[in-house]
């Protein structure tokens, strides 16, 4: 039925299933466009990128191509099909999703299940495909710390039932993830509890605590491991050692001043004649900032600084707490890992391995990071929290 | 916890509207930051980075020209490029350099130790073997060792071998002209090297834009000699057989076209096969004909006879006293090797008489003689388009000692190079006018046009055309009944002259009795002069007479020289009488 907003009358979309009684809205549209602009300009950059490598490795150009674009087409399938649905079923499937995702990332430890590239062992392949479980992993952790946070909400001030419990889980998954070994995840997972836990209502002191544990763990890492030292080390002056170590960052900035304010055309890039290392994934956006300037780069900033204005919005709108923790779980999601990846193609932070969402080549990646798009355009359709939060404890 | 709360107050922390707005406002202030590095590097840091990624995209190539040809006046390939193979090694792709070393010395004969070594060597590209056969390639493609690749080059190519050898000279392996015209035409022949800034990937490969057409190597410009490979065919020929014949050192015969310089031929002995320069010696490949003076002796008295007709000192009928047969000087004797009493000028010429010469020379005086030789080129280049190219030597007057007048009047104390000696005597051919010689004659482009043509070139007038035409009828004495009579064509008027020279042994400073150049210089037909030879044979076993060893080469490459231009003979029924068809 017609609402008005505003002096505008809005419909719902005729397309729209309405499964569920909450559903009172349209999805948001600016959400909607973003995620399709963001994934549009990722294919498009992606296959500039990739083009000349796929070609050199395998005779096909548009191997990648093909490959990201059937990812997209079923990633947007799902993104709408999720966002007609109830997000409320997400907290049922939870507890199986946790489980699924755990032993999918156990199994990829198997040597003979997982496969190694450049020494990870992160992805199942599969009829010509790659699965990571790990990009899976990071919705199932938002799903469950979403769910955590709606059933614990009264033992959230406690440190053991409130911090340390979600904590355990968690650092179970992050842990399975070091081994394979792939920190980058394993650090958006821990950021992602310490957010939501944060957003949930946890105590500060309880935080800082987690919080300085967490950092004397994180430091142990980095020193055991050597390249991970060296990786740490390099990013504070990459030019020192452009040749080796800081080479792949070194690179970035080239291709990022080399595109100057306006970029040096689409396909015109240099950078992505394989000067720089992994241009179709971790650093796409190097190559968006040499083809398409700073223009490009500043038009990608401030698309995902919308969604993630827009995602927070959706929270603060959402009809219960579980709509509300997820809304803010899938928005930190995404948020996270884009500041982490722009950082480090910056030279901000230092080199992570983390995608850019909806941007770099990567089915997992982006077919995870549209599901949590649907579920957040599933909470975005539910109405205004005008009704009493009725579903407190609902399970 | 032993602090309980309110179900408000949990509620209103779950809602957390305070700390999504902090979160949120935490995320805007990242975007900005990241908003401003991105400017930073994106807008100022742009200038640097945009020099860096030409510094790594762009790629300087060297691309040289292909070596222009060399051909002969009627166009006939005297040098040219092949496409040949080298192998060259990357040392940082091989593993195994002794194994790999081991492979290549089997397939291209090199030693192995030097080869390993220079595959260890931490470089990226270090030559295993240049300009190799194609069963080697062959066999190396068989072989596909790691690291090791073959890439085609372009090599000097002298078809004919040793024929003109002195005067092409050689290109060295990286086509740069070393010797001869490939030397003093190298700007010309090597062409334009440009400097062509091309993409590159990562790797060094070349990337070729598909709107973009692969730049090609210019070629560099051809040059045609006025050298006609058949003529310097007959005078290598003759040269070689009389060389044998007299199992002489060595010898030239060169040919010119009197009126324009043109050189015709260039023989040289001892030669060399510029196709296979290590086998070579500088000894071999020195250009005598310009850069090695020599004593022309008897040959020289053409140019004392002319100075002598010029001033009117003499005529030809001007009766001279060599009866004795020897004419002291300071203390030694010149000889002539028979007595002749009182002898015409004509007469002193076609005898070749020393006491006459002598004392011809007197009457001459110092200056004159000095200004005559200098006016006919000697003691200067004769500026022809050759490198290294010696101007003799010929003191000045007041450098000279009592002996130096006589001595130069028999063609002593006086070193020339045989170019010298018949430009000078060429230009008693020309009327007198004495031109500049030269071997190019037309320089053309890549599509074949003409660039520059080489016009003949008047030096200077010696002497008049009266003088050369009574010049001329005294040397052709010479040939009908003096001692170049083997040099006489039938059925032409042949001018010349004989020269036999005592060389200077180098260990006593004197002249020895045993070492001698016979040489003969002349011009034929000598009413329409259209060659002008001279034939010089170094150190002859036995007889050593240049009317006896010189003369008769003289002779075999005029006869067939003028057969194959088809010279008209000068004199009509002789003409008849000695050739009745045609």
């Amino acid at each position: 039925m017609p609402r008005v907003r505003g002096n505008k009358i809005q419909l719902p979309l005729t397309w729209n299933v309405v499964t569920d009684k909450q559903a009172s809205r349209p999805m948001d549209r600016t959400v909607l466009i973003v995620t399709y602009l963001l994934t549009l300009i990722g294919l498009i950059i992606m296959f500039s990128a990739s083009g000349v490598m796929a070609e050199t490795r395998y005779g096909d150009s548009t191997f990648f191509l093909k490959r990201q674009s059937l990812w997209l087409l079923t990633g947007l399938v799902a993104l709408h099909w999720v966002a007609q649905r109830d997000y409320g079923v997400w907290k049922t499937l939870t507890p199986y999703g946790l489980f699924l995702t755990f032993l999918l990332l156990v199994l990829v430890l198997l040597p003979f299940m997982g496969t190694q590239v450049n020494g990870a062992r992160r992805w199942f392949r599969l009829a010509g495909f790659s699965i990571q479980p790990g990009e899976i992993a990071k919705l199932a952790i938002v799903l469950y710390l979403a769910s955590f946070l709606v059933r614990k909400e009264q033992d959230l001030m406690t440190l053991t039932r409130g911090v340390l419990a979600p904590m355990a889980v968690v650092g179970l998954f992050a842990g399975l993830l070091l081994l394979e070994p792939d920190m980058g995840t394993a650090v958006v997972l821990t950021l992602l509890l310490f957010g939501l836990l944060f957003l949930g209502g946890a105590r500060l002191p309880h935080l800082l605590l987690l919080g300085l544990v967490l950092l004397a763990l994180a430091y142990m890492l980095i020193m055991q491991s050597d390249y991970r030292r060296r990786r740490l080390l390099n990013f504070l002056d990459p030019w020192k050692d452009s040749a080796d170590t800081g080479f792949q960052l070194t690179q970035s900035f080239v291709a990022l001043g080399n595109g100057g304010w306006f970029g040096v055309g689409l396909g015109e890039g240099r950078q992505k004649l394989f000067f720089l290392p992994e241009a179709h994934t971790d650093f796409v956006l190097a190559l968006v900032g040499e083809e398409l300037g700073f223009l490009g780069t500043g038009l990608l900033i401030a698309l995902f600084a919308i969604l993630i204005v827009k995602g927070f919005k959706i929270a603060g709108q959402a009809p219960d707490a579980f709509g509300r923790h997820l809304a803010c779980g899938i928005t930190l999601l995404v948020g996270i890992q884009v500041l982490i990846n722009m950082s480090v193609v910056s030279g901000l932070l230092p080199t992570k391995g983390l995608t850019l969402p909806f941007v770099s080549y990567g089915g997992s990646s982006l077919i995870v990071s549209l599901v949590a798009m649907g579920i957040l355009l599933s909470i975005s359709r539910a109405g205004p929290p005008d009704r009493p939060l009725s579903s407190f404890g609902m399970g | 916890m032993n602090r309980s709360f309110t179900k408000e107050e949990v509620k209103a922390a779950g809602e957390g509207t305070g700390r999504r707005a902090f979160i949120g406002l935490c995320f805007l202030f990242g975007f900005i930051i990241l908003f401003l590095r991105f400017g930073y590097l994106q807008v100022l840091q742009a200038e640097t980075m945009k020099l860096k990624a030409r510094q790594q995209h762009e790629k300087p190539i060297t691309l040289a020209s292909n070596r222009g040809a060399i051909v002969d006046r009627q166009g006939k390939p005297l040098a040219l490029n092949l496409d040949v193979s080298s192998v060259y090694a990357t040392p940082s792709s091989i593993d195994d350099p002794a194994g790999v070393a081991h492979q290549l010395t089997q397939v291209l004969g090199v030693p192995r130790e030097p080869l390993e070594k220079r595959l260890r060597a931490e470089r990226d590209f270090v030559w295993v073997q240049r300009k190799i056969e194609d069963a080697q390639v062959k066999r190396l493609n068989d072989l596909d060792l790691p690291g090791i690749d073959v890439v085609v080059e372009s090599r000097r190519f002298y078809p004919k071998g040793t024929l003109l050898a002195h005067v092409l000279g050689f290109a060295g392996i990286d086509s740069q002209g070393l010797e001869g015209l490939e030397n003093g035409y190298d700007k010309h022949l090597r062409g334009q090297v440009r400097q062509v800034v091309l993409q590159q990937d990562a790797l060094g490969r070349i990337i070729i834009p598909e709107n973009r057409r692969k730049p090609q190597p210019l070629s560099g410009h051809a040059i045609s000699l006025t050298i006609d490979e058949v003529i310097q065919y007959m005078a290598e020929e003759a040269l070689d057989q009389a060389v044998q014949a007299t199992k002489a050192r060595g010898g030239a015969v060169l040919v010119m076209v009197p009126k324009t310089g043109q050189m015709l031929a260039w023989a040289l002995r001892p030669t060399f096969d510029p196709n296979h320069i290590p086998q070579a010696s500088p000894e071999q490949w020195r250009n005598r004909g310009v850069t090695d003076p020599y004593e022309p002796g008897s040959t020289l008295k053409v140019i004392l006879a002319a100075a002598a007709l010029e001033t009117n000192s003499i005529t030809p009928d001007t009766l001279l006293y060599a009866g004795d047969g020897e004419v002291p000087i300071s203390g030694t004797v010149i000889h002539d090797h028979e007595k002749a009493g009182w002898l015409t000028f004509r007469e002193a010429v076609q005898r070749s008489s020393n006491v006459a010469f002598v004392k011809m020379s007197w009457d001459l005086g110092k200056e004159q003689v000095y200004q005559f030789l200098r006016t006919f080129g000697f003691g200067e280049k004769t500026g022809i388009d050759l490198p290294g190219e010696s101007i003799g030597i010929l003191r000045r007057p007041d450098q000279w000692s009592l002996r130096t007048l006589p001595s130069l009047a028999i063609g002593q104390e006086i070193a020339v190079t045989p170019l010298q000696l018949l430009t000078a005597v060429s230009a008693i051919a020309n009327e007198g006018w004495l031109m500049k010689p030269f071997l190019v004659r037309e320089i053309s482009d890549q599509q074949g046009r003409s660039v520059w043509e080489h016009v003949p070139h008047i030096r200077r007038r010696p002497i008049s055309a009266e003088t050369a035409k009574t010049v001329t009828d005294l040397l052709v004495n010479v040939v009908e009944r003096g001692t170049g009579k083997r040099a006489a064509v039938p059925g032409y008027r042949v001018a010349g002259k004989t020269g036999t020279a005592q060389k200077v042994d180098s260990e006593t400073g004197t002249y020895s009795s045993t070492k001698f150049v016979g040489s003969f210089v002349g011009f034929v037909p000598a009413d329409d002069p259209q060659l002008a030879i001279l034939v010089v044979i170094d150190e002859p076993q036995g007889p050593a007479w240049g009317g006896v060893v010189a003369a008769p080469v003289f002779r075999k490459v005029a006869e067939q020289a003028l057969r194959y231009l088809s010279v008209a003979p000068g004199d009509e029924s002789r003409m008849v009488a000695s050739r009745s068809s045609s």
